[in-house]
């Protein structure tokens, strides 16, 4: 009977590690792959198909991204580079603001607020109504800012962060109000220097949301300055030619074939590349961020 | 959902006003504090409400949203007739989302209740990293990805068809792979991030009935079988209600991102998400709003139904 059980529990045990490691792997290795194949030359990749192993190890395709369209990477990062910042910092001062006045159990007509914002996770006007809108009445049809409004106020991350509102104590404040501080002052003073985590977890959910933005591009813009990385990214693999039509500089490249394949791998990792390197240090925030949000007020 | 607003009752509607700008005046800041939120709900959220008289007209851009002729039900008609791609694309909708939502749970769970039995803390630690990573890249990326996997030339999926003396399939034009394609790709993308809800559950199971449990001489299967996944069950059901009451939306980004705008796959993929898009372009302002009208009517009675239910089983306790 023991015995049995021992045995039973040493199968639960290896099927779990199997089964984790298996599935950690599926996880990882396209990305191996990708950055592989990035890696690789273009001729092998032709002879012998993608590898998890660079091929003929070479930097001849990011060498080549940068003398043949250098530019406009560089303009598409930039663009995505403002988008990110000027939309994260943006969307943090609207939804703490505006969490923080629901967290206060004294205002009255917080139930309202909180009922106006809810109101639109459940229903909407839907795609067409709201380009419509978007495009007469406000000009964001190939603005920058089609990038970054739309999306600069998120009512979950909202009600994140007023949860995190919600934990700090009252009296905090009350000492604060007595001393004639208003509103605030109190939110600016207080809770927001008792919120550095929760600010940098909702801070790090809009920034990841802003970095990996291609569809309002799609919709609003055309102007190929102001395609962010990612939408540059989206046209190099929806039309393979693309970046084979920029001219290549004499001397340059002399003979060698069009890296289509390597391009796109390499394209998709300098995209991917802040968050590879920052991962390790941002992953907790976001599994924090994903537990508070989990657990029910 | 919770109900508008619990005031005191007023007698007077007199009284009732002056106290309704005298809250105002007296948490001005507050109420200020709130505006810019606001006016993002009103521009984006509410203001489009106005564009929706659309669906009732046969929209041109000379007469603008109220000036068009009014057609009635015209457009939603058209949607269900047979020359229009209406039934297929609800069918593909409801076809990707319910296979999402059963993997959708399988996966997570699986993932947080073997985690659970892992004791080492490094390959924990490691595994959970490697597996969350996906939620972290764009549909775009993801695409990129699965081309590098199914792409006829260079793709490894043929390589390994190839090691296996298999004929090389030519997967961009074979529409029968895509459905299960695009439910492979949410799966692998969400799974890392919906175990870490379920491991918050677990963190809070009472760790008394796993010791009377190994006293009484039960062995892991059974602590797993009838310990941990009884106590997760109001997480998944809530987390599926939530996916029911959305089984109407389709991920526009997945699909295109995955797919683009190929033609050859369209059929087999295309969401009502997409479908509207697409209409906007070839069929017109009117038609689209219609289909997007009835998407955003439809979800909101699943939701409200998937709220209501939520509500019996958890104790009052409803989705938002």
């Amino acid at each position: 009977m023991e015995k049995n059980r021992l045995l039973s529990d040493k199968l639960v045990t290896t099927l779990a590690y199997v089964f984790i490691g298996c599935f950690a792997v599926a996880c990882l290795y396209p990305l191996l792959l990708t950055v592989s194949v990035s890696f690789s030359s273009e001729q092998a990749i032709a002879r012998n198909g993608y590898s998890i192993f660079p091929q003929d190890a070479t930097l001849d395709t990011y060498t080549y991204i940068f003398v043949n369209s250098g530019t406009k990477i560089l303009q598409s990062y930039g663009v995505t580079i403002f988008v990110t910042v000027a939309g994260t910092i943006g969307a943090l001062l609207i939804t703490s603001m505006m969490a923080f006045a629901i967290s206060i159990r004294k205002l009255r007509y917080r139930n309202v607020l909180a009922f106006i914002s809810n109101f639109t996770i459940i229903f909407s006007a839907g795609l067409i109504p709201w380009y419509m809108v978007s495009v007469n009445y406000y000009g964001l049809k190939n603005s920058i800012w089609a990038l970054i409004v739309p999306s600069i106020f998120n009512v979950w991350n909202m009600f994140l962060m007023r949860t995190y509102f919600n934990a700090i104590s009252p009296s905090l404040y009350e000492a604060a109000e007595i001393d004639g501080a208003n509103h605030f002052t109190v939110f600016w003073k207080i809770a927001l220097p008792l919120s550095k985590t929760p600010l940098l977890t909702v801070g790090l959910m809009y920034a990841l949301q802003y970095w990996n933005d291609w569809w309002h591009a799609l919709i609003f813009i055309n102007d190929k300055e102001l395609f962010p990385l990612q939408y540059y990214l989206y046209n190099i693999l929806s039309n393979v030619n693309a970046i084979s039509s920029g001219r290549i500089p004499s001397g340059a490249s002399g003979n060698i074939t069009l890296p289509a394949e390597t391009v796109k791998m390499a394209v998709t990792v300098i995209t991917i590349g802040p968050i590879i390197f920052l991962y390790p240090f941002i992953q907790r925030y976001f599994v924090q961020g994903i537990m508070t949000g989990a657990v029910k007020e | 959902m919770r109900s508008a607003a619990n005031e005191t009752p007023a007698p007077a509607t007199a009284r009732k006003k002056n106290g309704f700008f005298r809250e105002l005046k007296k948490h001005h800041i507050l109420y200020l504090m709130s505006v810019p939120g606001l006016i993002v709900l009103l521009m984006f959220s509410y203001i489009p409400f106005s564009g929706v008289w659309m669906a009732f007209t046969d929209f041109n851009v000379v007469d603008g949203i109220f000036g068009s002729p009014f057609v009635g039900l015209d457009n939603f008609k058209y949607f269900f007739s047979s020359g229009s791609m209406g039934w297929r694309v609800t069918y593909n909708t409801l076809f990707i989302n319910f296979f999402g939502i059963i993997f959708g749970i399988l996966f997570p769970v699986a993932i947080a209740v073997f985690l659970n039995e892992i004791r080492s803390a490094a390959f924990k630690k490691l595994t959970q990293s490697m597996m969350f990573f996906p939620y972290f890249l764009s549909w775009v990326v993801v695409g990129a990805i699965i081309y590098g996997i199914f792409s006829s030339d260079v793709g490894v999926a043929n390589n390994m068809l190839a090691l296996f003396g298999m004929e090389p399939i030519s997967w961009y034009s074979e529409p029968k792979y895509w459905k299960a394609i695009v439910i492979a790709a949410n799966v692998w993308k969400w799974s890392g991030y919906s175990s870490i809800v379920y491991m918050a559950a677990m963190v809070n199971f009472d760790q008394s009935l796993y010791e009377s449990a190994k006293v009484d001489g039960a062995n892991k299967m059974q602590q797993i079988l009838r310990l941990t996944i009884p106590m997760l069950k109001p997480t998944i059901i809530v987390l599926t209600l939530l996916n029911v009451g959305r089984i109407f939306y389709g991920d526009f980004g997945m699909i295109y991102g995955i797919v683009g705008n190929n033609p050859v796959l369209g059929d087999a993929v295309t969401v009502i998400d997409t479908y509207v898009y697409q209409s906007m372009r070839t069929l017109g302002f009117s038609y689209a709003t219609a289909v997007g009208l009835m998407q955003s009517v439809l979800g909101l009675i699943l939701v409200l139904a998937a709220n209501r239910a939520a509500k019996k089983i958890n104790d009052g306790e409803g989705l938002f």
